[in-house]
């Protein structure tokens, strides 16, 4: 068993009792408070604040901009990922650290540089506006925040799997007489899915919690473009803690539902490959 | 011919890393590619199976020309050192990758993998996946893989290099059954021998970018024509040697009869000598075979089946021994004992002994060994040591000599030379060497290596002649020359003349006379250039087009040599090799 093999680290027992530590202090515990001050109000109250029609469009837009963002970011952050690993060329290593300034900037920052950027006034805003495509204050500038802040991860969660995908793979299919798309839908993608999920599933988990970036370029007009986080925020401003909370609830009762999703949908996928190898 | 290869060249930022080759793989041959590494092997190979383009040159399969034909349509089967499967699919997806391309239809791709498995003896693994199978196990899936298209050539690269000595033993007799009933024509490249002498019909060495020889196994190892076959191919003892009427002198005796032209004047060889031919005994009266001289035993070492020793051969007539592996310079003989040869004569470190030879063989090439010739000894020593001749020496594996030639200083001087020349003579490339190389060449030095001081590894080689008695002579002296850089070879013809004239035609007739005299007879592959004008002018115009350039020039008549080519010599920052050989 584990427990018996030598390794770096002390003992598995220590390990473990500190896993469990940090994990109760840090996740479990808070988020165990956030429940607790939920319970504490009355099941009517609840209700009426988590099915609000104000409340049920911040929902909409929260999550429906942080799957559309994470999705941009499946396909981009693959182009982007492939860019960096398959080719050499000048600046390869700038843009490669490029691709890490959305995690070290504030997102305030974030949200004030898009903002005036695709303002109706702004650099690119200002060219959009002719064409009748508003971003900023609308649904499409939230997305454009959260595929921003979330872009990372996508990138950086696919990187190392196609690092390893051989060279002498894509050669051996080509000899066995495989196109260029062939090899891409049947050798490289199936090796690089269980990658893209995670990255796909840590872009929804980072964009869902986002508040800074947003509510500069959302102009969080109630039921339009207002996310849950800004919701919360509101609630908090007023005093209404227990509000805040069940808002909060539900989106982590959401989000783990998600989340847990994607993670059994990996699962399965791995189980069913085991599975047609017997 | 079931793969024709017609000078094929491929560049690696600037470098050619396979360098004009040309061959021809029969029908159903088991063709082994080998060499070092980086020698330009697997990139040849990648090169066949299109996965690689070339810059220069052919590719055939089957007569069917596939220079451009991408490797999907190549109809070819590869497999990898590192198996290269598919890690996601199963065996039995893995096999029917290529039939699943082509939409063959699930019954007659389940026969096809059935049959696959049976060949390379893993029935009932279908539904394994890679991770759940051994080295071994991986590797023949490769194969079956590779060949259930059923393709015309196999390839394969290093396909033991990750396995272990028993299973790699074990799948190289899987693979070369599977050969044999197929019929397949393959090619396997590797850089290990014992594989080579296990698998081939032919083994094609490969050094540097070039195939040096291709031929039998038993054929190169036994008459190797190349330094780098001779000691890449087994072990070998390389001496200078002598060619004379009595037969091939080391040091001061015979040691083997030799064909000799009649009236033919003396001239230093280069003789191989193998471990095994060595034999060793108490005394000079107990050998079984022509003695060479006495040597004292440096070390012993037991490696099972056989004995090595290392003896140092102490007889002063005892001949120089040239470098036997890269880089390692040593004087001692190396020499393998069987078992039984052991019970008979028990060797201590030590201990002296009497050494015969049982079986010499003398190297066709005809540059042997380099001797730096100056007019005091201080200058002959600083050229010795010059960059490209020191290089060049190593690759050859053979010594430098010094020379001191008083009257070199004179050219004017009517003195004669310090004795005969052997081998290739080096002399400073700087002004006045003109006069000094004539000099030199009237007293009878045949091959002279003209080198600037700053003179580096060429990238280019240019041949020309003077007079078709030379003809045979360079070509076989740039043949040698370029079997030790890594620089493509370029015959240049000149038509005197102005160009426009009739001399064209015969100046491309003679082209490609040369060319194919280069191939079959020296087993050089060079490219060819027709130039125009004055031979001297144009050779020059030619190196001063880029750096990194050397120029072989064969001359048989030496009147006004020095006035026709002092601008080439003494302004020159080439080297340049002359080669001179009287008409007959």
């Amino acid at each position: 068993m584990s427990l018996r093999k030598p390794s770096v680290l002390p003992g598995f027992g220590l390990t473990f009792g500190f896993t469990t530590f940090f994990l109760s202090a840090i996740v479990l515990l808070p988020l165990a408070a956030l429940v607790l001050a939920a319970a504490s109000m009355h099941w009517s109250d609840f209700l009426r604040v988590v099915s609000s029609p104000r409340a049920l469009g911040s929902y909409r837009l929260s999550f429906g901009a942080s799957l559309l963002a994470a999705s941009i970011n499946l396909v981009f952050g693959f182009v982007i990922a492939w860019t960096l690993t398959r080719y050499e060329f000048p600046g390869r290593k700038v843009i490669d650290a490029l691709i890490d300034m959305p995690f070290a900037l504030p997102t305030a920052v974030s949200g004030i540089a898009l903002t005036t950027v695709f303002a109706q006034n702004g650099w690119i805003g200002r060219y959009l506006e002719p064409l009748g495509i508003k971003v900023a204050y609308t649904w499409l500038g939230v997305t454009l925040a959260l595929t921003l802040i979330s872009m990372p991860f996508a990138v950086r969660a696919v990187q190392p799997a196609l690092l390893e995908v051989q060279r002498d793979l894509e050669d051996a299919a080509e000899t066995l007489g495989a196109g260029r798309f062939y090899v891409f839908r049947r050798i490289i993608l199936p090796t690089v899915l269980p990658a893209l999920l995670t990255g796909f599933t840590l872009s929804f988990a980072r964009a869902v919690g986002e508040y800074g970036s947003v509510i500069f370029i959302a102009g969080n007009l109630p039921m339009k473009t207002e996310i849950t986080p800004l919701l919360i925020v509101i609630h908090l401003e007023e005093f209404d803690y227990q509000g805040a909370a069940a808002l909060g609830v539900v989106m982590l009762a959401i989000s783990f539902v998600l989340l847990l999703a994607i993670n059994l949908l990996q699962a399965w996928g791995r189980r069913s490959r085991v599975r047609a190898a017997h | 011919m079931s793969i024709t290869l017609d000078q094929v060249t491929k560049h690696y930022s600037g470098a050619p890393v396979v360098n004009d080759v040309s061959l021809d793989i029969g029908d159903g041959e088991f063709f082994v590619l080998l060499g070092p590494s980086g020698s330009g092997k697997s990139t040849l190979l990648r090169a066949i199976a299109g996965l690689s383009g070339v810059d220069h040159g052919r590719i055939s399969l089957h007569g069917r020309d596939v220079t451009h034909v991408a490797a999907r349509k190549r109809g070819v089967g590869l497999v990898f050192q590192n198996y290269a499967l598919f890690r996601h699919m199963t065996v039995a997806d893995n096999i029917e990758f290529a039939l699943r391309v082509r939409h063959m239809r699930a019954r007659a791709r389940r026969q096809r993998r059935q049959e696959l498995l049976r060949l390379v003896a893993l029935e009932g693994m279908d539904n394994r996946l890679p991770a759940q199978l051994s080295g071994g196990q991986q590797q023949r899936v490769a194969v079956a893989r590779a060949l259930a298209h059923k393709p015309e050539v196999l390839l394969l690269d290093e396909p033991f290099g990750a396995l272990d000595a028993k299973i790699r033993e074990e799948l190289r007799r899987t693979i070369r059954e599977v050969q044999r009933e197929l019929g397949i024509t393959t090619v396997l490249v590797t850089h290990d021998q014992e594989e080579a002498f296990a698998l081939a019909d032919r083994i094609g060495i490969m050094n540097l970018g070039r195939l040096l020889e291709a031929g039998a196994p038993h054929e190169l190892y036994s008459r190797p024509a190349t330094r780098f076959v001779a000691t890449f191919l087994g072990a070998a003892n390389l001496f200078l040697a002598r060619r004379t009427a009595d037969g091939i002198k080391v040091g001061a005796r015979v040691m083997a009869a030799a064909e000799h032209t009649p009236g033919a004047p003396d001239h230093e060889v280069v003789a191989v000598v193998r471990p095994e031919e060595v034999e060793v005994a108490p005394s000079r009266d107990a050998l079984g075979s022509r003695f060479m001289g006495h040597g004292v035993v440096d070390e012993v070492m037991f490696t099972g089946a056989f004995e090595r020793l290392r003896v140092r051969v102490t007889d002063e007539t005892g001949a120089p021994l040239l470098a036997v592996a890269e880089g390692d310079i040593n004087t001692a003989l190396q020499v393998t004992r069987t078992r039984y040869a052991q019970r008979g004569f028990e060797v201590r470190t030590g201990q002296t002994v009497a050494i015969g030879v049982r079986r010499l063989h003398v190297l066709p090439t005809p540059l042997s060994s380099f001797t730096a010739c100056a007019a005091s000894a201080v200058r002959a020593e600083s050229l010795s040591r010059q960059t490209l001749l020191a290089e060049l020496a190593a690759r050859m594996k053979t010594r430098i000599g010094l020379r001191v030639e008083p009257g070199l200083g004179v050219p004017e001087a009517g003195c004669e030379a310090q004795g005969a020349f052997v081998g290739a003579t080096v002399i400073a490339g700087e002004d006045g060497c003109a006069q000094r190389a004539e000099w030199l060449l009237q007293r009878g030095a045949k091959d002279l290596l003209v080198l600037p001081a700053a003179a580096q590894a060429p990238q280019r080689v240019l041949i020309h002649w003077l007079g078709d008695a030379a003809r045979s002579a360079t070509l076989g002296v740039s043949a040698s020359v370029l079997r030790h850089v890594p620089a493509e070879a370029v015959y240049v013809g000149i038509v005197t003349g102005d160009g426009a004239g009739a001399g064209t035609p015969q100046g491309m007739r003679e082209l490609l006379d040369a060319r194919s005299e280069a191939q079959a007879a020296h087993g050089l592959e060079m490219r060819t250039e027709l130039g125009f004008g004055d031979v001297a002018q144009e050779l020059a115009r030619r190196l001063a087009e880029s750096p990194a350039q050397m120029l072989i020039l064969g001359v048989t008549d030496l009147k006004q040599f020095a006035e026709r080519f002092r601008a080439l010599l003494d302004g020159g920052a080439w080297p340049v090799l002359i080669v001179q050989r009287a008409p007959s």
